[in-house]
């Protein structure tokens, strides 16, 4: 039976992300160009910049769904790309899109997530709970509205409790409810954020730090 | 092996639920086979069961190519492909569960079209063995599952995924349904011996493995950006 997921809190004393002469390439445009960075476990930080800067490239990478073209990439420890699927249990990735089956039920789409994730089915009713949606479960994702959608896909990120969130754009399409379920899970503590928005001043009290990005690289 | 159940199972219900493969390709196979038919009227395809039967198998390589084109088309339309390569499961399970539900839909639809192929053509004269035109067909499937699912994998990271599957696909699959179509045709007139038949099942067997080993150790790498 699968367990339920207890959320690690292991204070390694590897940086839950660091980043070193980061490229990655389409093509012939690098979307990253050298980005260096480094994150401190607990840390609640935002990725600023205008559209194309490279926030979500370097959260794709760090998510493992896209892989780095040269430098050094470490997450929870472990190098990417060669640690990619030890460091995929421990990331919750909140894409653009909320990467869920229109076609497929609320609770279909949890449990297929939780399966792929080796976590126990009652998580599911937990999350789908703590996220607003525990009158939606046989609902099909196609029928909520795009704010519903986005908390379906805070559910998905938070189902398997990891331990780095990347938030691409969290709050975009959430309403108000949305918002503040967002921002309880940001308050949870323990836990390590990224998050690229380009609405800073929404996550006043909460971020730790803030960092410019511009062109594929950290601004100066 | 409970990412791999989940994976089938939700493939199955999409197909329930929207319809767009199985029933895609039973229409496409009756109409070929009532356009042939009419065409014939009363009289016998040229070549009589032996060209009927080899119709049959070119109807199963091209109903079996709109299955293919859609095998990642939800994945790539609303870009899950990033919550199933984030998912920390081998990458190969996601190709191995592909594979098993575009087997699923081809034998269901052969279920449906073995028996229109008889009654469309093989009601006179003679008609090739069910039992090995049955292995033939299941062991085709599954060669043209494994191999679909990797090849569909790759086009669907593609902007021209439409020209480029079938491109890559038919020149594969053109060994599998020539040995399967032999087989098949050879059980009509002659009375092959029973190690000519094993040995035929004995390649479908082994082209089916080859590219289920290819599909385990190369999927990974085909659907990396």
């Amino acid at each position: 039976m699968a367990a339920r997921p207890a959320r690690d809190t292991s204070q390694s004393s590897d940086p839950p992300v660091a980043c070193s002469g980061l490229v990655r390439r389409f093509g012939h445009r690098d979307a990253l160009s050298g980005f260096d960075l480094e994150v401190a476990r607990g840390e609640v930080l935002l990725l600023v910049g205008p559209n194309g800067a490279g926030k979500t490239t370097l959260l794709r990478v760090l998510a493992t769904v896209l892989r780095p073209t040269e430098g050094d990439v470490a997450v929870e420890g472990c190098a990417l790309p060669g640690q990619a699927r030890k460091v995929r249990g421990k990331v919750g990735f909140l894409a653009h899109e909320p990467l869920v089956y229109p076609e497929l039920t609320v609770t279909e789409n949890l449990q297929l997530y939780a399966a792929l994730h080796g976590v126990g089915d009652e998580r599911v009713a937990e999350v789908r709970d703590r996220v607003g949606l525990g009158r939606r479960g046989n609902d099909r994702a196609a029928e909520l509205s795009r704010g519903m959608r986005q908390r379906l896909a805070i559910g998905r990120t938070l189902l398997h409790a990891p331990s780095l969130l990347l938030l691409d754009e969290p709050t975009a399409a959430l309403d108000e409810d949305g918002r503040s379920v967002l921002r309880e899970v940001l308050a949870e503590g323990g836990r390590t954020v990224l998050a690229a928005t380009h609405e800073p001043d929404w996550f006043a009290g909460v971020a730790t730090r803030q960092v410019s990005v511009r062109a594929g690289r950290v601004a100066a | 092996m409970r990412a791999f159940r989940a994976l089938v199972r939700k493939d199955l219900v999409l197909e329930l639920r929207t319809r767009e493969v199985v029933p895609a390709m039973l229409v496409f196979l009756l109409a070929v086979f009532t356009l042939v038919r009419f065409a014939l009227g009363s009289s016998r395809l040229t070549g009589g069961s032996r060209a009927a039967t080899g119709m049959l198998w070119a109807v199963v390589v091209l109903t079996s190519l709109l299955a293919l084109t859609r095998a990642f088309a939800q994945e790539r339309e609303h870009g899950i492909w990033d919550g199933l390569l984030g998912a920390p499961v081998e990458r190969w399970i996601v190709w191995a569960a592909k594979a098993c539900s575009l087997w699923v839909f081809l034998a269901l639809t052969q279920v449906v079209a073995v028996p229109l192929f008889w009654l469309f053509f093989l009601q006179q004269g003679p008609s090739p063995s069910i039992p090995v035109l049955c292995a033939a067909l299941l062991l085709a499937d599954a060669g043209i599952a494994v191999l679909g699912a990797l090849l569909a994998g790759l086009a669907s990271a593609g902007r021209a995924r439409e020209v480029l599957l079938p491109v890559l696909f038919l020149p594969f699959a053109v060994p599998l349904v020539l040995v399967a179509s032999d087989l098949s045709v050879a059980t009509i007139s002659l009375q092959p011996s029973g190690l000519d038949t094993l040995k035929r099942l004995g390649f479908l067997a082994a082209y089916d493995t080859i590219f289920a080993l290819l599909g385990w150790a190369l999927f990974e790498y085909v659907v990396e950006e």
